[in-house]
């Protein structure tokens, strides 16, 4: 009965392991500082505005934890703050269960952008890094906002397949 | 008071003020120095290398397989170059046996101790990359050598090219690099400086290796003394002083030199050799014991 939520755990998972092995060898090298992929989070913020937001706090919130120890270089816990944070806020703003695609695309570029910008905010509250703001803005989180694009419309009619399912599943465990 | 805890009675925000200060120490205890990680933190870092271990070096073959095939008609000009390369390398190990065996001469009648002889041998242990993250704020690699390997933090990374980073954080199985480009002056937690020197000026030249800008990309070398012989173009090494670093790691080209921040020294910005881009395999500076 919980197979549907598995399957979209196990997703996430296979989604975080491709951002850091494949990607780097498929981005063209000129390309490889400016975009930061986080394919786990496009994917949360599709759960977000189609299914609940509170699913999405959770799900942020364990795989930005899961990044920041797997890629553990100065501090813990910045990314799972970012990608719980970020999600919840968007889905308290645009949780509709029948958001068309353009709607939904426009949640991923700003969704992206407001979890770069807590990010940094994070950083430079702890004194890590020296860059003003607008200069990060037009180095790294416009392209990666693009590329999220992208990306987000490959992945739009899979994953709303499976948040279908998901929801039809919940559903019936309701009523029964 | 009663319409403070009525406030807190509400309890999303009771939660929610909660994680904030959960988040708050987790942030502020993970930034400090630590030794070892906990058993959690080394099972997940584990777990998730053994599985991008399936995939990173199958991807790396086939991206390579098409990388091999773009640049076939170099190859025979690279080989003639190796070939010169290596004819002069023959003749430089020749003379270099020669030195060698003549400084442990010296070094015996000078009756240096044991551990003197051998402050600067070091090996190095090849590792697989099997993970990297690119974000500018916390660029990092992952590595499939950890503790059970030996590898301690702060150990050097280098590559083919030249030095990568440091050793941040070990787990059983594999190891995190912090790279290069996280090196910062205002960081207490950043990699010690390097201290460095010019390749064929080693006698007269010094600086100390602080920062990295991202923002041009440069390395920035301080603290040169006044009548420093170090000029653009020079090749800039890890001098083995302070001991963190082991000597003669290859690190950068000068690209300018400028009087420093005070006037007095000079300061030279210094463009890293490695590119920090595909990455395949990295090699780990074992050096030995030193007593602290």
């Amino acid at each position: 009965m919980r197979m549907r939520r598995s399957v979209l755990i196990l997703l996430l998972f296979l989604l975080f392991i491709i951002q850091g092995t494949l990607l780097p060898w498929l981005l063209p090298n000129a390309w490889e500082m400016r975009i930061i992929p986080n394919l786990v989070f496009i994917v949360i913020l599709f759960v977000t505005v189609y299914h609940h937001r509170h699913t999405a706090l959770i799900l942020g919130l364990a795989f930005g934890m899961l990044h920041d120890v797997v890629f553990y270089g100065r501090i813990l816990g910045a990314h799972s703050f970012a990608m719980g944070l970020s999600a919840y806020l968007i889905g308290l703003v645009f949780q509709l269960p029948r958001a068309p695609l353009p709607l939904m695309m426009s949640v991923v570029l700003l969704g992206s952008l407001l979890e770069n910008s807590i990010l940094f905010g994070i950083y430079s509250v702890f004194n890590l890094n020296r860059e003003p703001y607008n200069w990060a803005l037009l180095n790294h989180m416009l392209p990666t906002m693009l590329f999220h694009f992208a990306i987000g419309l490959l992945l739009y009619i899979p994953v709303r397949r499976q948040l279908e399912l998901l929801k039809k599943e919940t559903q019936k465990e309701e009523s029964a | 008071m009663l319409k403070l805890f009525k406030l807190f009675n509400n309890k999303r925000l009771f939660i929610l003020l909660i994680t904030l200060v959960m988040f708050i120490v987790v942030m502020g205890f993970s930034l400090g120095t630590r030794k070892s990680l906990s058993w959690p933190e080394n099972f997940l870092r584990d777990t998730t290398g053994f599985v991008q271990n399936l995939f990173y070096k199958p991807a790396g073959y086939v991206a390579g397989f098409f990388q091999d095939i773009a640049n076939l008609h170099d190859l025979a000009e690279e080989n003639e170059q190796l070939k010169i390369l290596a004819a002069q390398y023959a003749r430089d190990k020749a003379i270099y046996n020669f030195t060698k065996a003549e400084n442990e001469r010296y070094k015996e009648r000078l009756e240096f101790k044991e551990a003197q002889k051998k402050l600067y041998d070091y090996e190095l242990h090849i590792a697989q990359v099997i993970s990297l993250t690119t974000e500018p704020s916390n660029s990092s690699v992952v590595i499939d050598l950890g503790s059970k390997d030996g590898i301690k933090p702060n150990m050097s990374v280098i590559s083919s090219e030249g030095m990568v980073g440091v050793i941040s954080q070990v787990s059983n199985f594999t190891s995190t690099v912090k790279l290069m480009t996280m090196m910062d002056i205002n960081d207490p937690n950043s990699q010690p400086p390097i201290a460095g020197t010019a390749l064929n000026k080693e006698q007269n030249s010094f600086g100390m290796i602080e920062s990295y800008d991202p923002q041009t990309g440069l390395l920035e070398m301080n603290k040169i003394p006044v009548g420093d012989p170090i000029a653009v173009g020079d090749t800039i090494i890890s001098s083995g002083g302070g001991g963190v670093y082991p000597r003669g790691l290859t690190i950068g080209t000068v690209k300018s030199v400028q009087e420093g921040a005070y006037g007095y020294t000079s300061t030279a910005l210094i463009e890293p050799t490695a590119n920090f881009q595909d990455w395949k395999d990295l090699f780990v500076v074992f050096t030995e014991e030193r007593a602290e």
